[in-house]
């Protein structure tokens, strides 16, 4: 399997600017970015989804997010889902005040002092949450938990932050359609670093030249409809031999 | 059209610059030119809501970027409005590279006097857009 970046939980906050909910979400999700859990977690930007932000999007598409929402619209939440994939789970600010009997926060630029207790009542739910995520087990082909039970513990790397170092997308040309392909780069750069080569010119339809290791590493991390095997074969044979050109004129270079 | 020149900071999360823009979107919409501004939130037209989209499309908007990927900016363009001027905290700490921010949760006062001085320039072109406004009428 290619060398993904370490498993965390995406934060996606609403952040609104004209509620005193928005404000409470945006410090809630900083404290468990910086002070709760930082070693587990990464904001995902939500308007990077709509702005073209592909690692944003991809690292929603494999990993499990908490939206975090302060009003009943729910702009976080439905706009991961819309972009992305279903939020592992959705927390409201109202639904927080209510479980801790707490009065509604104050204040826009600056909270009231009296509001810093939902900052922190916030806080708690999410790294919760966050500590519940990480123990069960996910799957990264269906964007879902599998079940409950401990989390394998093999295979990880580092990644800092989902915006722009997160699961890689390239996009290729499947039947003529522009397709984004999660982790293909790495998949291609375990096959080569595995030994493999590509040999001769780019398969035309049967992918009889692509090794079969790739198209099954691919489908892994990527749905591939009943029918169109082939076309997406051609379509990985042909960026296979692009990044065995590159790599050796690299060496050769 | 809108009697009120729209705000649209870039909402980012994960970086000083982002706190920036929400800081002097507050500055000029609460403080500044409190009778002619008013801020719409970014996740709202990320989301599509129909009152954000329609605001945008039916006001003069001055976005305000954190970082090159201009996401207020692509967002009100995408969501069928006009960006009558757009603002990027990189433009605006060049010309003033004394003020350099620090924080996310808290501006350091570096950040806050560079949110300042974006304040100023965007209620300029508030100023300056009202007046073409008028004019126009």
């Amino acid at each position: 399997m290619p060398n993904l970046p370490k498993r965390k939980v995406g934060i996606v906050a609403c952040s609104g600017e004209e509620l005193p909910a928005g404000t409470v979400t945006r410090l809630a999700a900083l404290k468990v970015l910086e002070e709760l859990r930082p070693s587990e977690t990464v904001t995902i930007c939500l308007p990077l989804f709509l702005a073209g932000g592909e690692g944003d999007r991809a690292f929603a598409k494999f990993y499990p997010t908490i939206a975090v929402d302060g009003c009943e619209k729910r702009c976080a939440a439905r706009a991961t889902e819309l972009y992305s994939n279903k939020p592992a789970a959705s927390i409201v600010v109202d639904d927080i005040l209510a479980q801790s009997n707490l009065p509604g926060p104050q204040g826009l630029r600056r909270l009231s002092p009296e509001s810093r207790p939902v900052v922190e009542a916030l806080a708690d739910a999410i790294a919760a949450e966050v500590d519940h995520l990480m123990a069960v087990r996910w799957s990264r082909t269906e964007g879902a938990i599998l079940e409950t039970g401990p989390a394998p513990t093999a295979g990880v790397s580092t990644s800092a932050c989902a915006c722009g170092s997160g699961i890689p997308v390239t996009t290729v040309q499947v039947g003529g359609r522009a397709v984004q392909i999660m982790a293909l780069e790495p998949i291609l750069e375990l096959a080569y670093n595995q030994g493999l080569r590509a040999n001769g010119a780019p398969s035309t339809g049967s992918g009889q030249v692509l090794p079969g290791e790739i198209l099954q590493t691919v489908q892994v991390y990527n749905p591939v409809p009943a029918g169109e095997e082939d076309l997406y074969a051609e379509a990985l044979s042909r960026a296979w031999h692009a990044y065995c050109e590159q790599r050796e004129g690299q060496t050769h270079g | 059209m809108s009697e009120r020149v729209i705000i649209v900071p870039c909402s980012g999360i994960g970086k000083t610059y982002g706190t920036v823009t929400r800081e002097a979107a507050y500055l000029v919409t609460e403080d500044l030119r409190t009778e002619t501004t008013t801020i719409v939130p970014l996740s709202l037209l990320v989301l599509g809501d129909e009152e954000a989209r329609a605001a945008v499309q039916d006001a003069r908007v001055i976005s305000m970027d954190g970082c090159k990927l201009a996401c207020a900016t692509l967002n009100v363009r995408q969501a069928g409005g006009t960006v009558a001027k757009d603002f990027t905290v990189l433009d605006v700490f060049r010309r003033n590279k004394a003020l350099k921010p620090q924080g996310i949760s808290e501006l350091n006062d570096g950040g806050l006097a560079l949110a300042r001085a974006l304040a100023d320039e965007v209620a300029q072109t508030t100023d300056e857009l009202m007046a073409e406004g008028v004019d126009h009428a």
